[in-house]
Parts: structure tokens; C-alpha cells; sequence
């Protein structure tokens, strides 16, 4: 896991899709997280399992307020993903393009040997368990005619077809031959990489992939000259207060607030602080302040109100917090 | 003048009313509205006959520069202690440990401040009250002297205590049916309590 860090170059692309800002690199996922504790919520979901959504993949999604303060601390920078997309796709010409096909090959051609590799071992396995399933039932079934009537002499062929037709007798091992021979290949690459089954067992004809990036972020700019400026909401200030003290926020909803503020790591730690924003001079009804302070401490949790006085002429931030728990009477 | 004539005349005076009209004098000479008054005597009243608080006192004017504060404020004793700083706490369970016996919590002073359910506050409102207020408020600490000579040098929990403690207060919310809530509000990030 140290390694990976390494391998991060700063500044980090963040790619913009549709007022998103995204992550697509685990390694930069992690090193965000690491090194700059910052989390982001992913949301991918796994291609063959849309439903199961309690273990969200790639990508990251940034908050604006993440991704301004990455790019503040120029830890980052912001590439506007269709602009760049076209732009690259456009003038992909000559050598630069063949070397890229050819890198999509090799993916390929890597994907497929090792779907064959697991197909040959699938395949041992259920030819091997299908013999000695044979082998038991052919010496069980010469035993059975000298029991019964020994003019009526079953021969073992018809027994076996015989007890293909019962649900339960071979119905693992011919599940799974229905499949043991082209792996797991789902059937839009059908055309492609689907051939009939006979010469498929040696076939080295790369599968069709979808890269889940377009190109290797080592294309991408390296000194972007135009900063696009994330557009965040009000709350940035007090979300930048937290994050230099130390803390990890996540997005608030399910509190009710702006941020969950953690101590450390979410994966380590309960959230302290449901921190809420307010401008200045922005009215706040005592309702909310009684029922933040109610709520957060139902949780075990502290309601954190925070804004930036503008006028301030103390160093610093100008941002002042105020924690709010229930008295207890 | 009318309604409350009419009152004394036919009931006792309910002690809330006694508590306000015993306040009225204060008021000519205030620099508040007269309903900021009544609010804080209200919450004054709640305080000391619901939650057995004591010492109580209403300040207009701050401790430390004698300018108004930006309303009438309430300080008091509460029965037990209204607040424990989760490390404290801690700190106070590894030292009971250790000695084998309980360690007394003496209540501390604390700063109360009346608001209702109808305002609007601002963040500008509450950094200004927490400017203008010391951190432990002035008064009675309920200690008695003769307790001085056994004091520790420094008794478990000091640093969260006394004025080593953060500014805090409790935010006393008032609704038309004299319901009080109270919150204690901390200046600054004061991580919550293990409750």
C-alpha cells in the first residue's frame, strides 16, 4: 500500500463530466485519502450487479468544495473531460494512434488468455468430477442386475441417460460445461470475441474491453494553463476551517446538515460534528439550532454551526464555530 | 398597568409576575428593551424553581469592559454539573480507578442565555455575546472557604475546569407555553460527549 502514493504525480487531474468532478485512478483515490484526507463518495456500480450498490466502485466523485481545495492547494488541477476527450480523439493520428490500438490489444489479448486459463481449469474440474461420478454409478449398476432379476440385464449406457433425466443427479456438472468454454464473456462482445465453441478452447483472438478510462492520465495535460475554479457553495469556508484542522468531512445528508466531520478516517472513526453553514449575517431560527442540537446529540454527535465573519481583521480564516449539545435538562 | 391591577386585586400574584414586577425598578435605568428583561427573567424563574438552580443573577453589562452586553444574561449554580468535557471524563474514570474511591464534582458556575422561539439569531449575535463574556462568569463559585485549605495543587480534570475551560453557555430557548430547552453551546470545536 506504500507504494502507492509513489506513484501519484501531483498535481492530480480531476476530470469535470457534466458538473462532476471525477476520480478514475485508485491509486490517486487512496493518495487522496491519505495524504490529503479527502474522501469523496464513490459511485460506480459493478457492471454485472447494478442492484448491489452497498459496494460502490470507481469513480470518485468530489465534492466542489474537495475539489476547489485540491486545487488551492495545487495538489490538482481540473480538466473539462469532454473538451479534452474530443481534442485528443481528433488529432489521434499515425504512430500515436496504432500505439494506442495496440495497447488496447494487449488489454484485450490479456483479458482473454485469462478468461481461457479459467475455462481449462473449469473444465478439468467438471471432467474430472463427471469420471468418478461415472465411475461409481458403472459399478453400481453391474451390482444391481445379479439383486434382481437376472434376465432383464440394464446396461450401464442406458443407466446413465436414465439418471441424466433426474434433476438432481448430474445437474452441477452439466451447469457448469454449459459455460466452461468461452468463460465469462458477457454477451454484448458477442460478435466479436464469441466464436463457435469447437475452436474457441484455443482461440487468442483478444476479447473486446471497455477501458474504464479513455486514455492513460499520463496523456493528460501536465500544465493546464486556464484553472477552471470549482463553483462551490457558501458553506467552502467553513468546509476548509474543518479540513485544516485536521478533520475528514462527508457529505451530510443523511443528518441533515452540510458535512459530517470526523476525526480521522470515516472507515476508523463515528462522525464528531454535523456541521452547518451559515453566512454571517444570515438569520437562523432557534428551531434549527434546537433540533441540530437535539438530533446531533441523539447521535452521540456534536451540531456545529460555523460561517466566515467577511469583515473580520483577525489573521486567519475569519470562520467562528459553535458546537451546540443538548444540556440535559 | 390595567391587566396586572386588575390581577392583584382578586389573586395572588403568581411568582413569575412577582419575580417581574420585583424587576421593573431595574428596567428605567437599562440599556435594554424591557421584554428582553422579561425573557431572562422568565428563563431566571425556570432555572431556579424548576432546576433547582442557585446564586442566580441577571448581568446587563460585562464583567470585563462594563459595556452592555448585547442582552440581560443569567448566571447560576446548577445543583450538579452541566457540563464534562468528554476527556475530563475519561480522565476523572482512570483517576477513581486508581484511588478506588469517587471523586466529588463540584458544580461550576455557568453563563445562561435567554432567547425565544420566535427570533432569528445570527452567527454575528452569538460571537458577539461570546465576546463580551468572561469565560467563567462572575460570582458565587459556591466553594466554601473552609474547603480551601484541602484543595489539591491540581485536582483531576483542572485543565478542563475553571477559566482553563473553553467559553461556553447554555442557549435557554423559551416557547409560548413556558417550556424552557437548554443547550450548552460551546465557542469554538469542542468534540461531543460520550452519552
Amino acid at each position: 500500500m506504500s507504494h502507492s502514493s509513489e506513484l501519484v504525480v501531483e498535481p492530480i487531474p480531476i476530470s469535470l463530466v457534466s458538473d462532476r468532478y471525477l476520480v478514475y485512478d485508485i491509486d490517486v483515490v487512496t493518495h487522496l485519502r491519505r495524504t490529503h484526507h479527502i474522501c469523496g463518495v464513490l459511485l460506480g456500480g459493478i457492471p454485472q450487479a447494478p442492484q448491489q450498490n452497498v459496494f460502490q466502485g470507481l469513480p470518485l466523485e468530489l465534492l466542489p468544495e474537495e475539489a476547489k481545495l485540491l486545487v488551492e492547494k495545487e495538489a490538482a488541477y481540473i480538466v473539462d473531460d469532454i473538451a479534452w476527450h474530443e481534442d485528443f480523439y481528433t488529432t489521434l493520428r499515425g504512430a500515436e494512434r496504432q500505439k494506442y490500438l495496440g495497447s488496447l490489444r494487449a488489454q484485450g489479448l490479456k483479458a482473454k488468455q485469462t478468461a481461457n486459463a479459467n475455462a481449462r481449469q473449469r473444465t478439468e474440474k467438471a471432467l474430472s468430477r463427471q469420471a468418478v461420478l461415472r465411475a461409481s454409478k458403472s459399478s453400481a449398476s453391474s451390482r444391481e442386475p445379479s439383486g434382481d432379476d437376472p434376465s432383464v440385464v440394464v446396461p450401464a449406457e442406458s443407466s446413465d441417460a436414465f439418471n441424466q433425466g433426474e434433476p438432481d443427479a448430474l445437474d452441477n456438472t452439466v451447469s457448469e460445461s454449459l459455460f466452461d468454454r468461452d468463460g465469462p464473456v458477457s454477451p454484448a462482445l458477442s460478435e466479436t470475441s464469441v466464436r463457435p465453441s469447437s475452436k474457441a478452447s484455443d482461440s487468442v483472438e483478444p476479447l473486446a474491453i471497455t477501458p474504464s478510462t479513455s486514455y492513460s492520465p499520463s496523456s493528460l495535460p501536465e500544465n493546464p494553463t486556464q484553472q477552471a475554479d470549482p463553483l462551490v457553495p457558501s458553506s467552502y469556508a467553513l468546509f476548509a476551517h474543518l479540513h485544516a484542522r485536521k478533520y475528514f468531512m462527508m457529505p451530510g445528508l443523511r443528518f441533515g446538515c452540510d458535512y459530517n466531520v470526523y476525526p480521522g478516517d470515516p472507515l476508523r472513526f463515528h462522525s464528531h460534528f454535523l456541521a452547518t453553514s451559515y453566512e454571517w449575517n444570515e438569520p437562523i431560527a432557534m428551531l434549527d439550532l434546537v433540533g441540530g442540537g437535539r438530533l446531533g446529540t441523539g447521535v452521540k454527535k456534536g451540531f456545529l454551526i460555523g460561517g466566515q465573519d467577511l469583515d473580520s481583521n483577525s489573521e486567519g480564516d475569519g470562520v467562528q464555530t459553535f458546537v451546540l449539545e443538548w444540556a440535559g435538562m | 398597568m390595567a391587566p396586572s391591577a386588575i390581577i392583584s386585586q382578586h389573586a395572588p400574584l403568581s411568582a413569575a409576575q412577582e419575580s417581574i414586577n420585583i424587576s421593573k425598578s431595574a428596567l428605567k435605568e437599562s440599556p435594554h428593551p424591557d421584554y428582553l428583561h422579561h425573557l431572562a427573567t422568565s428563563i431566571l424563574h425556570n432555572l431556579q424553581y424548576q432546576h433547582s438552580w442557585t446564586s442566580l443573577t441577571i448581568h446587563t453589562h460585562s464583567s470585563m469592559d462594563s459595556a452592555p452586553l448585547p442582552r440581560p444574561m443569567i448566571s447560576g449554580l446548577p445543583p450538579r454539573r452541566a457540563y464534562i468535557h468528554p476527556d475530563e471524563q475519561a480522565a476523572i474514570i482512570k483517576a477513581e480507578h486508581d484511588r478506588g474511591e469517587m471523586i466529588e464534582q463540584k458544580p461550576e458556575r455557568e453563563w445562561v442565555l435567554p432567547s425565544h422561539i420566535k427570533e432569528k439569531w445570527t452567527l454575528n449575535g452569538f460571537a458577539s455575546v461570546f465576546r463580551t463574556i468572561s469565560v467563567v462568569p462572575p460570582g458565587d463559585s459556591g466553594s466554601n472557604e473552609e474547603d480551601e485549605e484541602d484543595v489539591e495543587e491540581s485536582p483531576v480534570g483542572d485543565q478542563w475546569q475553571g477559566e482553563n475551560r473553553q467559553k461556553r453557555l447554555l442557549l435557554a430557548t423559551l416557547d409560548g407555553d413556558s417550556t424552557v430547552t437548554y443547550y450548552i453551546m460551546h465557542g469554538g470545536i469542542v468534540k461531543p460527549r460520550q452519552n
